[in-house]
Parts: C-alpha cells; structure tokens; sequence
C-alpha cells in the first residue's frame, strides 16, 4: 500500500529474524539481507523477500519499518548495489549526515524497532 | 591429494590488514565468494594461483571449516566480522576498517581490505 503523495522504490517482506539481530539493534544497528543470503549470516541480519527493487534509499527519503518511520540523513556509496544485488543494507542510527562506511545508510539517533516475520520494509521517495 | 600453491594479499589503496597467506588444503580447499553475482574476479584469481576451488556463497553454501577464505564485498558492517568471527581469512575489495559490534573478531592476521585482483601474489 503506498501512501499519497509518495512512491515506494523498494519494498519487503520480512522473512525471518536472526537471534543475533537484538545484539545489533543495542548498537543501533540493523542488517538486512535477501533471504537467499548464506545461511552463516541468517543469524545477524533480518531476512527479507522483497516486491519492489527499483532503486535504493537517497538523503531525504523515509525508511518505514513496520509502523517506524525514519527520515534517511545519508547513504554510503556501495548501498544502492548492496541492495539491489542482496537485499543488503546496514541501517545505522547514528545521527551523521555523511556516511560514516560505505555500506552505511545512516538516520536519527534513537531507538530501531525489532521487526517479526510478516513486518514490511519500505523506502519511499517525496513526489 | 591435490597440490595446492599459497598466494600473498595484500590491502590495497585505503586498505586495512593483511597481508595475508592463503594456502587452501584438502580439508579447506574452498575459496568462497560471497559477492552476489557469481565469482569474483579477486576470489577467481585467488582460485587460479592456488588450486583452490571457487564457489559463488549466495548459489550455494559450504561450512566455515571448508573455506580456505572469503572473498566479500562488504560495506563495512556484517560480512566484515562473520567470517573473521569463525577464524575464516577475509579478503574485503571494499576499503574498509574495522567497526560495530563484530570489529573485535577483525585482526591484521585475518583480514584484508580494499583489494583488487592486482593485490593477490604468488607467495
């Protein structure tokens, strides 16, 4: 379901949780991947099968994690790819405007929610 | 009993770690590419020189103890520590550094970064 006035570029459903994801979101960290991801990194990344894959997250665009939603502040240079190519994106609630890594994909310091299977995953874009 | 030549990697521009010596055995003969996209051009080169045997880790999957090394292109977050953290050597072609809550498992001895297919030689 896309809300008016913005259009989604990416969107997921989250698969499966691994049981190292909770020891990441204490960092304000959190790790997606496609959920065809070697099974030796299930444990630290949420899973996901995604429906739309038109394009990763730019400075300005809101992340929505389940009913969360983060505005995107920066994005390393690698993101676009890691995403498009894994469903991979290292999401960092460090407050930067620059990107600290090039996998980084950075918004406000605070909180990331712990998400469950069946949880969606979208980047929207401003029309 | 296949014969088996060791490779030198070495970090390259903005790199951190490393050198590194791979030296796949009959036990740990596998040179993973967990790239997405098939072989990487770095994990083909690491297999060339040495005998290993390459294989595509999103295709496929193979136990930690079976890899000679893991040829990532990691960001900076997750692949970076996972196969650091099960004593696998870790070849990144990203320039990254260690950092996040796997950094601790990341050593000079088991990882390498910013590498290109240039940086890997005959040992």
């Amino acid at each position: 379901m896309t809300e008016p006035g913005q259009g989604a570029v990416y969107a997921t459903t989250v698969t499966k949780v691994g049981s190292q994801v909770q020891a990441f979101l204490d960092h304000g960290i959190l790790i997606f991947f496609g959920d065809h991801a070697p099974e030796e990194l299930h444990d630290i990344s949420v899973l996901h099968r995604a429906d739309v894959a038109d394009d990763g997250p730019q400075p300005g665009d809101t992340i929505h994690l389940g009913d969360v939603s983060l505005e995107v502040l920066a994005v390393g240079e690698v993101v676009r790819d890691n995403l498009l190519n894994l469903g991979h994106l290292d999401l960092k609630a460090d407050g930067r405007t620059t990107a600290k890594l090039p996998g980084d994909v950075c918004v406000a310091v605070g909180a990331l929610p712990l998400l469950a299977p069946g949880d969606s995953f979208r980047i929207t874009r401003p029309a | 009993m296949a014969e088996y030549k060791s490779v030198k990697v070495s970090a390259g521009r903005g790199g951190w770690g490393g050198p590194l010596t791979v030296t796949p055995s009959d036990s740990r003969p596998l040179i993973a590419s967990i790239t997405g996209g098939g072989i990487h051009p770095v994990a083909q080169r690491i297999a060339d020189l040495t005998g290993g045997e390459a294989f595509d880790g999103f295709s496929s999957s193979a136990p930690f103890d079976k890899l000679a090394v893991a040829v990532i292109d990691c960001g900076g977050t997750a692949r970076v520590g996972v196969y650091p953290m099960k004593k696998v050597l870790t070849v990144d072609i990203h320039a990254t550094s260690p950092a996040g809550p796997l950094a601790q498992f990341i050593t000079e001895e088991l990882f390498v970064s910013g590498v290109k297919p240039e940086n890997v030689e005959e040992a």
